[in-house]
């Protein structure tokens, strides 16, 4: 809640907005991100041929059996499209919407919670900071091992991966309203559920899609984690039987479809953001952020 | 003119607790403003004015005394008046139309009504062609007219102003002052106004009220019976500057010390 007092009638009001400026950006940072991921493929490539070479003195592999060319990816995805359009990428996509939207509603929960009673703080906060010490993998096993082979579990799943991160930006973001402009709507007569659905939660809106930011990165590797253990559909059980019959161009075209189910998430969960924040985007608070992946 | 006071302190005093420290903020206070006054508040820093507003618009209780509006107590009840702080504190979320019906909105009152009034007063307040605007891309001048428009649009007769004009520049702050005489004589409303600003003090009231240092009282009340309207009066009037000496002299009086403004 930066109050610039100073910024007087010397700033020009709403200046004059450059639109070739975001695109001279985008272009610029399109360069650097290609230098960048030229530098990591190359170690990368270098580092594989390494470990190949120490490798094939061991077993008796040849090049193409840990490394694919794109070429028999692409075979691999023309030989699997069906199966996988059809029944592994709808039920982790099911189980990620959901675990996530659960974690959603949970997480603003526990944060308006948390937020309204200092008891309930008191008594929560420790208690999530402690949740996420238990290592989430030996829970997540846990709840499988219990609960069986739906996709239940595995939206459990997901939620524990992705509530924490949306409770504490939330949280923290409630917390941050202005104190002062708290008491002016006191003064105007406001109720403290005015208050809050006025000042409190709008203030709080743009911690909180940090955290779902970061919880949507999460939920498609909690849901395909999830599948791995144990599950009759999904990318987890389409990568574990690529891996346990040595298929690694399935398993790569898998690992390739889980990158693109994240991404494309994130880009919504900004997309959703950028409209449902027009002030903070349009105002000079933020600046242009450009349309890609944060 | 009406003589029954719409606002009225008898013998207000706080006192807060700093660490096990007592500090006597204000000490009976007695204040009463007629409806429609223009009443200017001047004083050091931390003469307790800013108690003094926190006190009326019910944030804080006083130890002792009383304040009534419009005949009636107040007691520990909030929104029985106007409050504009230093700060403009505009919902950076929100469109200036949709920043000045908080007031209406607050009271329950139904929102299209409240935003057709506001609509019919952007003009006067500057803002025209600016409704859709977010406060971040306004100027300083404007953020503080906005301000001023969500505080007008409460609809309560009596209106505090907290140094609404101290964060600008001399110039904004002088066209401000012509512009809020302006406004105010159109509302009829009543109101508190403080500053740090010999010149606005006398400027803007029919009375100004001298505070001193810590415990705050109220030292000198100075009457301003410069003729109104007075937005054309030059700044080099004698009578002004004649107001605006006695002004210091009680100033540096209250303050005990040569400094003062």
């Amino acid at each position: 809640m930066a109050h610039e007092q100073s910024t007087v009638s010397a700033l020009p009001a709403s200046a004059p907005y450059r639109s070739w400026q975001p695109l001279f950006f985008d272009a610029g940072r399109a360069v650097v991100m290609v230098f960048v991921a030229g530098a990591v493929l190359l170690f990368f490539t270098l580092g594989t041929l390494q470990l190949f070479n120490e490798a094939r003195a061991v077993q008796n592999l040849t090049f193409a059996d840990i490394f694919p060319s794109p070429r028999e990816i692409y075979a691999a995805w023309q030989e699997f499209d069906t199966l996988l359009l059809e029944e592994h990428i709808p039920e982790t996509l099911w189980e990620t919407v959901a675990g996530l939207s659960i974690a959603l509603v949970l997480g603003v929960l526990l944060a308006a919670l948390m937020d309204f009673s200092r008891i309930l703080r008191w008594i929560l906060y420790p208690l999530l900071v402690v949740s996420q010490t238990i290592p989430t993998f030996a829970l997540a096993i846990l709840l499988i091992l219990v609960f069986g082979f739906g996709s239940g579990p595995k939206i459990m799943v997901v939620v524990l991966f992705c509530f924490f991160p949306i409770t504490l930006n939330t949280f923290a973001g409630l917390q941050s309203s202005d104190p002062e402009l708290l008491s002016l709507l006191r003064a105007m007569g406001a109720s403290s559920f005015q208050s809050w659905t006025k000042a409190r939660l709008p203030a709080a809106m743009p911690s909180f899609f940090s955290g779902l930011r970061i919880a949507a990165t999460y939920s498609v590797v909690g849901a395909i984690f999830g599948e791995y253990i144990t599950a009759q559909r999904g990318l987890g059980v389409f990568l574990k039987r690529s891996y346990s019959s040595y298929q690694i161009d399935q398993a790569y075209l898998a690992i390739l479809v889980t990158a693109v189910l994240s991404l494309l998430l994130v880009v919504l969960v900004n997309l959703i953001e950028r409209l449902a924040l027009r002030w903070y985007y349009t105002t000079r608070r933020a600046g242009w952020r450009g349309p890609g992946i944060y | 003119m009406n003589a029954e006071p719409c606002i009225e302190l008898i013998s207000v005093s706080k006192t807060f607790r700093d660490g096990g420290r007592e500090v006597r903020a204000l000490e009976n206070i007695d204040l009463a403003a007629r409806p429609g006054e223009f009443v200017t508040i001047i004083g050091p820093s931390g003469s307790g004015k800013s108690t003094l507003f926190n006190l009326i618009t019910g944030l804080t209780q006083p130890d002792s005394g009383e304040i009534r509006i419009d005949g009636r107590p107040i007691g520990s009840r909030t929104g029985q008046v106007g409050y504009m702080p230093q700060r403009d504190l505009l919902l950076p979320w929100r469109t200036v139309l949709n920043n000045v019906i908080l007031g209406p909105e607050l009271d329950g009152r139904p929102k299209g009504p409240a935003r057709r009034e506001a609509r019919a007063l952007l003009p006067l307040f500057g803002l025209e062609g600016f409704e859709n605007a977010y406060p971040d891309t306004l100027s300083g001048g404007m953020r503080q007219r906005a301000a001023l428009l969500r505080t007008f649009l409460t609809g309560r007769d009596v209106l505090l102003l907290d140094e609404p004009f101290g964060a600008l520049d001399a110039l904004t702050r002088r066209e401000l002052q012509r512009w809020l005489l302006d406004v105010w004589q159109r509302f009829q409303k009543t109101i508190l106004f403080i500053t740090h600003d010999v010149e606005e003090a006398v400027f803007l009231a029919d009375r100004v009220l001298v505070f001193s240092a810590r415990p705050g009282r109220i030292t000198t009340v100075l009457p301003v019976d410069l003729p109104r309207p007075r937005q054309s009066i030059s700044l080099l009037s004698a009578d002004l500057r004649r107001l605006e000496a006695e002004l210091i002299e009680a100033l540096e009086a209250a303050n005990g010390a040569a400094d003062s403004g």
